[in-house]
């Protein structure tokens, strides 16, 4: 299953029928969600957004808390709040329980965020106090530059999968290609961007 | 340029308050510029050399740098408490938002306005997202071994639907194999 290619129409069809909601009540299954962030943590190369695309696979397709719509509008609203836009999993956990009423759903999200967060924090207090070991340590100068160009790749099959999941009218993708130019060239907040284009989505203009 | 003396090692409660005031000040954006003028500059806790390791460590570990950087702080004075206090004192506020906006967000949801303003803002959202690789793209221009790992992986995620954790588990040990420092000088300080 973890490799796509032809079968991949296949199984986007066959999830769709046979993909059913985990009741979050049910604590086993919330351990078994918090388990598989807990095992995402670590795996959170060169900031966070790199586990983009895993967040999706997992709300979307694997346990069905969201719809691919909802799942963007999450990741837009992570983006728009203040603070690390990491935080979207503490959303993803309130939309998986949000059907078991709002005071589960804000629950689920906290130890969503936390599962995510502690394995990566207690991995800094490790080498926090053990830095001078790992200074000059070959593995760490490997493992920096070795890191480095793979974060590449996986930021810019992050940000096509994203664009592609997002944009599905051709306003929408200038949109975002405008947003990507002016983010890379001006020093223009994020923010206008999001405000001028929320604009532009209640006036019709942009939809999807 | 000589550093001004630093000041007492902090409490638990004044590193909460501290990154309380680093997540507040920063609400408008530049996380790092501000915990950098915080923590260096104004509470005078760390010398800029060592906040810059702080700032080392953050970025090479797994976990979102900014968080990572704040636990980094808290560890080096209260070990594993203050990192967790850290922890708290950086996120408190911002993901309290945040779980607010997200019940606003799940009560709202279906108003056709709501979805409509909703759909520009994913658009711009996927927009930064495109930008998070060409943000990097230039510290690896000139080497060519970099550029051909980072294709083979875009291919390996996008042409291909590799799911990330075993594409690492693969990946990262070759390149690790590939950059292995060569000579004993590399290592040394």
């Amino acid at each position: 299953m973890m490799l796509g290619g032809p079968e991949l129409g296949q199984r986007v069809l066959s999830a769709v029928s046979t993909c059913h909601p985990v009741r979050l009540t049910d604590i086993g299954q919330l351990l078994k969600v918090m388990g598989t962030f807990l095992g995402l943590s670590l795996f959170s190369v060169g900031g966070g957004n790199t586990l983009l695309t895993e967040y999706h696979h997992l709300s979307v397709d694997q346990f069905c808390w969201l719809t691919t719509n909802q799942f963007n509008d999450l990741y837009a609203l992570a983006e728009a709040a203040p603070g690390p836009s990491s935080m979207l999993v503490g959303l993803l956990g309130m939309g998986a329980a949000w059907r078991e009423g709002p005071l589960w759903a804000v629950l689920t999200g906290v130890m969503a965020e936390v599962a995510v967060l502690l394995p990566s924090t207690l991995l800094v207090v490790v080498v926090c106090l053990s830095w001078n070991r790992f200074r000059h340590s070959p593995w760490r100068l490997a493992f920096e530059r070795a890191m480095g160009p793979i974060t590449l790749g996986v930021l810019f099959a992050v940000g096509v999968k994203i664009l592609l999941l997002s944009d599905t009218n051709p306003a929408g993708l200038v949109v975002s290609l405008l947003v990507c130019a002016l983010v890379l060239r001006t020093r223009i907040s994020p923010l206008w961007m999001m405000a001028v284009a929320g604009l532009l989505g209640g006036l019709g203009i942009i939809h999807r | 340029m000589t550093e001004p003396a630093l000041a007492q090692a902090p409490t638990l409660r004044q590193l909460f308050t501290g990154l309380l005031q680093v997540a507040l000040s920063s609400f408008g954006g530049g996380l790092s510029v501000w915990s950098q003028r915080i923590i260096v500059e104004q509470r005078r806790w760390m010398s800029n050399d060592a906040f810059l390791t702080g700032l080392t460590v953050a970025r090479l570990l797994p976990g979102p740098n900014q968080i990572n950087l704040a636990v980094y702080v808290g560890a080096t004075f209260h070990g594993l408490r203050g990192a967790l206090v850290a922890l708290a004192g950086i996120l408190f506020i911002p993901f309290s938002l945040l779980m607010g906006l997200g019940l606003v967000y799940f009560q709202l949801r279906g108003l056709p306005l709501v979805d409509r303003v909703l759909a520009g803002m994913v658009a711009v959202a996927a927009g930064l997202a495109l930008s998070m690789g060409f943000k990097i793209l230039p510290t690896y221009k000139a080497d060519p071994v970099a550029l051909l790992l980072a294709a083979a992986v875009f291919i390996a995620m996008q042409g291909f639907h590799v799911r990330l954790v075993p594409l690492l588990l693969v990946v990262s040990p070759l390149a690790m194999l590939w950059y292995w420092p060569r000579n004993v000088e590399e290592t040394k300080p």
